[in-house]
């Protein structure tokens, strides 16, 4: 069994501005996805021997993202840009760490915990979800002592609100307590910043040098019609999602809660799918209602995944597309209906949300529950009384930095901010983590920060292969909150890595490096006075890095290298010789084996 | 005749054999054996010269198709095998004596088999007979 090592030469150079493989780019961490799906796909066949292997990968993955094995359940984000789209189907990357969850998530356990001395600075951060989280691991790793002040009795913010079915409860558990161990963080549960005498200024009296502030949207938006608050919201039966989803996350909720009752669920993103195929699971007919329409496609399409739409579908819940919310109707003091006129379009053509509708078209949906899922909101007093809104009532913070324009030790970041995924929400969290460093350490707060990444084509290949089935419980066997989606075996992980183009340049992989296959990522050269210009190289190279340029009339050829991956195919096709690897001991090898032939 | 030996030579790609396995320990095991990242970075002069330097054959262990890690080095590997088979039965060294292999096997344990299956029929062929000028 190989090892890896992660030494000067085997580790992934980060540079400023890189060619990267596109499922990279995407990913707002920039996982190094093209490594670890060669490392995956080298594992032995036989999984007790591939244990070993699976925690190797795990461990480089923890360093730079210790949710990856979350991420396995519920990201993905990576898929949507993978070359390998347009050959059938994006490789299943998400599956493929879903693979590795399965045996580093118990691993976990007996994770060591990091030795690193923190001498630093007390840094404060306000919210224990996945932005104030990877911002307390970054900089515990650094060497400050963090300390997450969460005003729950429990870690993971939002990411308790995504139902069991989809996320595991043990995983995350595993997951998030292990986090605070392994990097040393101290966790004060029921600490809300604004409540008791938690403020801003107590914390900096307390010595706190820093504050990150990710306290999320613990609000749901409210629903409203051009502009002003639908009436009825206070109806029997009307309660909104994220409270709803709350209370099942808490367990408390019976199991059939809503059996014999009629859903309508208000709402087009993912949480409204959460809550909609939540109430499914609890015994509920359940109709989402939605202003975008069915073509995902469109600028007005709606927001939800994919695999979430086709969920909901499969589980028989129906969906009302291009429909708004004018009046919530209650008979009794109960919620009896929705009038819901179409919608006509969502955005407008600067892109800014602004439905109109048609009102001569109405519809009525009728119900004994409504569930509004249309967004949820910061806690905008707390911010208004710490100081951190401008003039127009809007977050005043640096929006590359994530420090606050009001009070530079406090910085912002995370759905708090601008909502989004998971891994956005972390991307803050790193980001918001370089920005105190900087801070604290008296250096500039911008410069060699950004990163301006560009993606690869998909190289050229004879034959591609079909992506691995994903096996779903069928959706007469999937009403309950059991996983409904089934791993990859080793075996299918093993092939489903292999299937992976490896698009990207070779500097921000150097999977063959860490495992020693090679010494290094060599250079090709050419010999510009052997070289004919016949062209062999050209042909031959899959990956467009041997070109021919004219040197003053000469037709030669010469090898972009960062597209080079060093494999010597051009080497093996010139015809004259004239290229050659720098420093590559192969051809020493060979030679030394030619001589003990005779 | 019986005493006769073939000198096989093995160029073996790491992306599918043996990459498993300690390569010093397979590598007493096996006689003029060359790990290399891809079968297509096998050039035609490798295998020339091995025959030139006294191998009796030389043997290419190249990935499945569709797996090369370099996308098609291992067809492009086959097709060169393909024509120096010709090219070299021109200079008397029959094709059998130019052998590859596309499959898989990360222990490596069937490479000395393969080399072993390969000797067999060499030795039925006997030592190459080495002619300065193409034969007619």
């Amino acid at each position: 069994m190989w090892k890896t090592s992660d030494s000067w030469g085997a580790h992934v150079e980060e540079a400023v501005k890189q060619m990267l493989p596109p499922c990279q780019v995407k990913c707002p961490i920039n996982e190094d996805i093209q490594r670890t799906n060669v490392l995956i796909s080298l594992l032995p066949e036989d999984i007790e021997s591939a244990k070993e292997g699976i925690i190797q990968i795990g461990d480089y993955l923890y360093e730079k993202n210790p949710f990856f094995n979350i991420c396995g359940y519920i990201c993905g984000l990576c898929e949507l840009e993978c070359n390998y789209k347009s050959k059938g189907g994006a490789i299943r990357r998400r599956l493929l760490k879903r693979f590795l969850s399965d045996y580093y998530t118990d691993y976990l356990n007996e994770k060591e915990e990091l030795t690193i001395s923190r001498e630093r600075e007390n840094v404060a951060i306000i919210g224990g979800g996945p932005g104030g989280l990877m911002c307390a691991y970054v900089l515990s790793r650094r060497g400050y002592r963090t300390t997450i002040f969460e005003a729950g009795n429990r870690l993971g913010g939002a990411l308790w609100l995504i139902p069991e079915y989809r996320l595991p409860r043990d995983v995350l558990n595993t997951t998030l307590e292990n986090l605070v161990r392994i990097a040393g963080i101290d966790v004060r549960y029921g600490t809300k910043l604004g409540e008791g005498r938690l403020t801003l200024q107590r914390l900096k009296n307390d010595g706190y040098k820093a504050v990150f502030i990710a306290k999320g949207t613990p609000y749901p938006r409210e629903l409203t019609f051009n502009g002003s608050k639908v009436e009825g919201q206070d109806l029997s039966g009307v309660m909104y999602g994220l409270d709803f989803l709350y209370e099942v996350s808490h367990g408390n909720i019976e199991p059939d809660y809503f059996k014999d009752k009629r859903v309508v669920v208000i709402g087009g993103g993912n949480v409204a799918f959460d809550a909609a195929r939540t109430a499914r699971r609890l015994g509920g007919t359940v109709t989402i209602v939605a202003l975008e329409n069915e073509d995902k496609s469109t600028r007005d399409g709606l927001p939800a995944d994919e695999d979430e739409i086709r969920g909901a579908w499969e589980e028989g819940i129906r969906t009302v597309c291009s429909r708004g919310v004018r009046k919530v109707i209650g008979e009794g003091g109960k919620f009896k209906k929705i009038d819901c006129p179409r919608c006509t379009a969502v955005f407008d053509e600067e892109g800014r949300f602004n439905p109109q509708f048609d009102c001569t078209d109405c519809t009525d949906v009728e119900g004994d529950i409504l569930i509004i899922t249309i967004g949820q909101a910061p806690d905008r007093a707390l911010l208004q009384k710490e100081g951190l809104l401008n003039e127009q009532g809007r977050l005043a913070v640096d929006q590359f930095t994530l420090q606050s324009l009001q009070n530079p030790s406090v910085f912002i970041g995370g759905d708090v901010r601008r909502i989004g995924f998971m891994v956005e929400a972390m991307k803050e969290g790193i980001e918001a983590a370089e920005s105190i460093h900087r801070y604290l350490r008296g250096l500039a707060m911008r410069w060699g920060r950004k990163r301006d990444y560009e993606p690869f084509d998909l190289p050229d290949r004879a034959t591609y292969k079909t992506p691995t089935d994903v096996v779903w419980i069928p959706p007469e066997k999937r009403l309950h909150f059991q996983l409904f989606e089934r791993g990859l075996t080793l075996k299918e992980a093993i092939e489903e890595a292999k299937r992976c183009a490896t698009c990207g340049p070779c500097i921000s992989c150097k999977a063959c490096i860490s495992i020693g296959f090679e010494k290094s990522l060599y250079a090709v050269e050419v010999d510009e006075e052997r070289c004919s210009g016949c062209g062999a190289c050209v042909y031959a190279c899959n990956y467009d890095a041997a070109r021919l340029v004219d040197r003053k009339g000469k037709l030669v050829s010469e090898t972009d290298t960062f597209r080079c991956k060093s494999c010597g195919m051009c080497v093996a096709a010139c015809p004259s010789e004239a290229r050659t690897l720098v420093d590559d001991s192969t051809y020493d090898r060979i030679e030394k084996m030619y001589a003990s032939l005779s | 005749m019986s005493d006769f030996e073939p000198k096989v030579v093995c160029f073996s790609c790491k992306f599918s054999w043996g990459y498993l396995a300690d390569e010093d320990a397979l590598a007493s095991q096996i006689k003029n054996w060359v790990p290399i990242i891809c079968s297509g970075k096998v050039d035609a002069k490798h295998v020339v010269e091995a025959f030139k330097h006294g191998a009796d054959g030389v043997l290419i262990l190249g990935c499945p198709e569709g797996d090369c890690h370099y996308q098609d080095g291992n067809l492009e590997a086959r097709k060169r095998i393909y024509l120096l088979q010709k090219t070299l039965q021109s200079y008397g060294i029959e094709p059998a004596r130019v052998s590859i292999q596309l499959s898989r096997d990360p222990e490596g344990t069937t490479i000395p088999d393969y080399i072993r299956k390969m000797s067999e029929s060499i030795k039925k062929l006997g030592p190459v007979r080495r002619t300065a000028s193409p034969v007619k």
